[in-house]
């Protein structure tokens, strides 16, 4: 039996009663049927068609300019200099500076978020029954549903020396106020505190969903046996919860790795390259300098890492479906 | 366990509610600007207790540059992620049910290609849509931001057609109807709840983009984070007024959704691999 794709009008019948004709029991699948592959490929052209005009173009595009000089402003046209931007990146101590600072920013940032973001969730698990606990989280959420744009606003009008809340208990603790966004040793910090702010949230969303996952059997079992609270952690509750946690902490790093615009608002990278994060470093490059050549190989840079990044996550992934 | 409402009980929650509105009261400092005066905002000591102004939000609502530029935010990110989660749907059904050569491939390109920084994608968009002459069109910026929204969309999708059991499928077929039926009727009934965590996470996204909007687009297209960073370099010093009213107003819409759906918010921020009750 074929059933053509346009047979969709035909109306919705009801179950067939009775045992199954054995042919349509022999058939091996669905899945062989004529007609099928070109049904599965149908589906597919709309999402084909963004992926290779919106994604493998441009990619082509950026990988052709990452061997070029190109300076938009220069109004000359592209030279083709084979590796040389990618030597300049390699060579260049300011943007191995760009790199450090990168990384010191997510250990940080994800670190303090995850231990922030795991206490809270530990203290949230066991509230089901909370009053207005849908509300308590949702203004708890807040922080990362805020557009970056106003955090950046809005943090640097809290700083501000002169008028800044937060300057002003800064004032009240170390007797004067301190310019934070304009010194490189506080601006810094600032900017991860800031971060940690934003994604503790999250965290706490991803904590509170590893400990939806404990089998409440061995809660109980762990209870009826009246286990210590750090035995019941450390053999009933992180082994069913690390591969979510784990899962969370890698996409809380790879968004860390992202992070742009709030920071663009804050501090436009300063002073001097204290918070020049990677990709601001790039935004600059492309749209400050107008260096697309330069800018280009560091995006090629950046997608590696970024390949990089996701096959770990899918690696972490694949554990998980492996053991549950 | 205990139950009921012992004062160990009240003390806990307490902690919790007070918890939530310690990560919330930045956020509440801005609303709270919203309803100063300008002095008020930047008084010396901070001002706590004040009679509130409506004048602010009426003042926002009334300019040109606020409100053309919500229209485009609303416009965009609805228009864009629909697109998405529909192109989606019937490649992720494709993908689970007919796994063509080449899908695990695809779906961790797409993948990769999300996780990089905004600024890698930016730059040779830019120079293709100046190429093309789709730089500040609003079709340049809806097809931007549905491609920005598939990778996240197919893999919340997938997740879930993948947890509904081709019996469906075949019981469908079996008893005479389409393939398009089974897609439609059928299967997408089923998944609704991938739906809504793919549009929810995918909105959250778009509505509050800044830089793509910011090269991408133009004044034609501008979202209101251009318009709120706009306010920043204004002439004669940042127009907190403006900005907080805007920021409050540009939070309450996706406040309330995260309010009746938040348990979208988990499936759609880890895009489909964690699932659970929070």
């Amino acid at each position: 039996m074929t059933v053509s794709p346009t047979a969709r009008t035909a109306a919705p019948e009801p179950l067939a009663p009775g045992p199954p004709e054995p042919a349509r029991r022999r058939r091996p699948s669905m899945l062989s049927r004529r007609g099928d592959r070109s049904f599965a490929w149908m589906l597919i052209v709309p999402v084909l068609v963004f992926f290779v005009v919106l994604n493998v173009v441009p990619l082509l595009w950026l990988a052709g300019l990452s061997f070029y000089r190109h300076t938009l402003i220069s109004g000359r046209p592209p030279t083709f200099i084979g590796l040389d931007n990618y030597r300049a990146i390699l060579t260049s101590s300011d943007l191995w500076g760009s790199f450090g600072t990168t990384f010191t920013f997510m250990a940080l940032s994800v670190g303090g978020a995850t231990i922030l973001g795991a206490l809270l969730g530990f203290l949230f698990w066991g509230s089901a029954k909370m009053p207005g606990r849908r509300l308590a989280l949702t203004l708890l959420f807040t922080p990362m549903l805020l557009t970056p744009v106003s955090v950046g606003a809005f943090f640097r009008l809290m700083l501000d020396p002169n008028f800044g809340i937060l300057n002003y208990f800064a004032g009240l603790v170390v007797g004067h106020k301190v310019d934070f966004l304009a010194q490189s040793s506080t601006a810094f910090p600032a900017v991860v505190l800031i971060d940690i702010w934003m994604w503790t949230p999250f965290m706490t969303l991803i904590t509170l969903a590893a400990l939806g996952s404990v089998p409440a059997a061995e809660m109980e079992a762990a209870a009826v046996d009246r286990l210590r609270w750090t035995t019941k952690l450390r053999r009933v509750i992180l082994p069913n919860a690390k591969f979510i946690l784990m899962l969370g902490i890698l996409l809380r790093t790879i968004d860390a790795f992202k992070t742009t615009d709030q920071i663009l608002l804050l501090t436009r990278g300063g002073p001097g390259s204290a918070t020049e994060l990677l990709g601001l470093r790039l935004y600059r490059l492309g749209f400050d300098s107008f260096d697309m050549g330069s800018a280009s190989a560091l995006a090629i840079v950046a997608l590696l890492a970024a390949i990089g990044f996701t096959s770990l996550y899918l690696y972490v992934l694949n554990l998980k479906a492996e053991k549950t | 366990m205990t139950t009921g409402a012992g004062p160990r009980r009240v003390a806990y929650y307490a902690l919790l509610w007070a918890m939530s509105l310690l990560f919330f009261s930045p956020v509440l400092w801005i609303i709270l600007s919203a309803f100063k005066s300008p002095a008020q905002i930047l008084a010396k000591d901070p001002v706590v207790i004040f009679e509130p102004t409506l004048a602010n939000l009426a003042d926002a609502f009334g300019r040109t540059e606020f409100v053309s530029t919500l229209i485009n935010s609303i416009v965009l990110s609805s228009v864009a992620v629909v697109i998405a989660v529909v192109v989606s749907f019937l490649a992720a059904y494709s993908f689970s049910r007919f796994k063509p050569p080449g899908t695990d491939f695809l779906m961790f390109l797409l993948l990769s290609v999300r996780m990089v920084p905004a600024a890698a994608t930016i730059i040779p968009i830019y120079l293709m849509f100046v190429a093309l002459g789709w730089k500040n069109t609003h079709l340049g910026l809806i097809a931007f931001y549905a491609m920005f929204s598939i990778p996240f969309s197919l893999w919340i999708l997938r997740g879930f057609i993948d947890g509904i059991s081709r019996r469906f499928d075949e019981t469908a077929l079996v008893n005479g109807a389409g393939r398009l039926h089974v897609v439609f009727r059928v299967v997408l009934p089923q998944v609704k709840p991938g739906l809504m965590a793919a549009f929810v996470f995918n909105f959250i996204f778009v509505w509050n983009d800044y830089l793509f909007n910011y090269t991408v687009g133009g004044a034609a297209t501008n979202n209101v984070p251009v318009t709120l960073a706009a306010g920043m370099y204004n002439v004669g010093g940042a127009d907190w007024a403006f900005i907080s009213s805007v920021t409050t107003i540009y939070l309450l819409p996706i406040v309330v959704i995260v309010f009746f759906f938040q348990k979208y918010l988990l499936v759609g921020m880890t895009f489909g691999t964690v699932r659970g009750e929070v």
